[in-house]
């Protein structure tokens, strides 16, 4: 049985993230950041909440990988931080939508392993903010792929795992992103909290599903193809209506995609599909945004909190490999997700 | 005799009931604050005044229920 928690536990979380929050970097920051150099952007970077984590890194690393690696290390401190100082129902809520980091970091182990990474590296790119700690991932960075996937047994994953080489890896980091909106729409919807957060997560199903068939149908899948790689459980986009969606052409499909609540008029004709994604990002962070004014004491400032921390270290990782790379200024401007 | 005694403590209850309701009250509206509060102190502490002075708001009402006691037990 779930802690139901009551206002003040969650007006204590709530202030809290807000409070975290107003430190996130602003779009003005990020205007200012366009204008430096590569150099420049990692000591104004250094100076603001990344500061532990560049001094800590910046002894081993050099270039746009110390910016990786200070802005992933700091993700997992945030987030584990925020799993720390909540408690009741906001905790167990926050550790759930987290464990989406699990995911990322079996992956990364997996795909770091298949690659012949050095331990050291990929142990850099981990973000240990889900249920597992860092620990735990230590020790399975050591082992060999076959130990890795024994050391899931049991759990939901281990069926999705066990396909490793006999099925492409893409595929399987598929099912296990599946697996892990799955187990979380398993949750009963029992109060009004957890009915806020189970909408919550059906809504980024539908963003990362639409995301899928917009991009599978620029590479011309077929319907199979894309309902394969759709996740199941969406607030508007069901399975039946993602089937439906997939097998129109496209101009039809985004005729059809009106009425949606993810669709604000977006511009797709002679759009690359990368772009018309970040247009996506935008409806989802404004989605969020005024669901969470709507709700304040419930999960969702929090969990708008958790999404815009993402947001910021992917625009940071942008920034830092545009200008590495001397792309323009306005090439990387469109690439991040500025509100 | 009797009911000049009687009311006295009718009085006294009743003074009670004002101070002691409004405080159950005034409780209730600052425990979200007061959480808010620290929460949000415990992550800068900027906000310790303005949180000090939010969590005391509530407060006022039992000032009113004080008021409500005085004028029960002395205007009486």
């Amino acid at each position: 049985m779930i802690y139901r928690g009551n206002r003040a536990a969650w007006a204590y979380i709530v202030a809290r993230t807000k409070v975290m929050k107003s430190r996130l970097l602003k779009a003005e920051d990020f205007r200012k950041l366009l204008n430096m150099d590569f150099d420049e952007i990692i000591r104004y970077v250094g100076e603001t909440e990344y500061k532990r984590e560049v001094d800590e890194m910046g002894y081993k690393y050099t270039g746009p990988r110390l910016l990786d690696y200070a802005l992933f290390a700091n993700l997992a401190r945030t987030y584990r931080k925020l799993i720390e100082v909540s408690f009741g129902a906001s905790k167990f809520l926050i550790a759930k939508y987290l464990e989406k980091w699990d995911v990322w970091n079996l992956i990364n182990i997996l795909r770091g392993k298949m690659a012949g990474v050095q331990p050291e590296i990929i142990e850099d790119t981990l973000v240990p903010a889900g249920e597992k700690d860092f620990e735990f991932y230590k020790t399975l960075i050591v082992r060999d792929v076959e130990e890795v996937v024994k050391a899931f047994e049991g759990t939901p994953y281990y069926e999705a795992l066990s396909k490793i080489g006999s099925e492409d890896m893409s595929k399987i980091e598929d099912e296990l992103y599946k697996i892990y909106y799955r187990e979380l729409l398993k949750l009963s919807p029992s109060d009004f909290a957890m009915k806020l957060f189970l909408d919550f997560i059906r809504m980024e199903v539908d963003i990362r599903n639409i995301k899928t068939i917009l991009r599978l149908k620029a590479d011309d899948a077929t319907a199979e193809e894309i309902m394969n790689c759709i996740i199941p459980g969406g607030y508007e986009l069901t399975e039946d209506e993602a089937r439906k969606l997939a097998a129109m052409p496209l101009d039809e499909l985004v005729k059809a995609l009106e009425g949606y609540w993810f669709w604000k008029d977006i511009e797709i004709e002679g759009k690359e599909v990368a772009r018309v994604e970040i247009e996506f990002d935008k409806i989802w962070i404004s989605t969020i945004a005024k669901r969470a004014s709507n709700y304040p004491l419930s999960i969702l400032p929090v969990l708008q909190y958790v999404v815009l921390k993402k947001v910021e270290v992917d625009n940071l990782r942008i920034l830092g490999w545009g200008k590495w790379y001397g792309l323009p200024n306005e090439e990387i401007e469109r690439q991040m997700v500025i509100l | 005799m009797v009911e000049d005694a009687l009311a006295k403590g009718l009085i006294a209850v009743g003074a009670g009931l004002a101070v002691g309701l409004a405080g159950i009250g005034a409780g209730l509206g600052e425990s979200g604050i007061g959480a808010a509060a620290v929460g949000a102190t415990a992550e800068d502490r900027g906000f310790f005044g303005l949180g000090i002075l939010f969590t005391v708001i509530p407060e006022t009402i039992v000032i009113f229920g004080l008021v409500i006691a005085f004028i029960l037990m002395f205007a009486f």
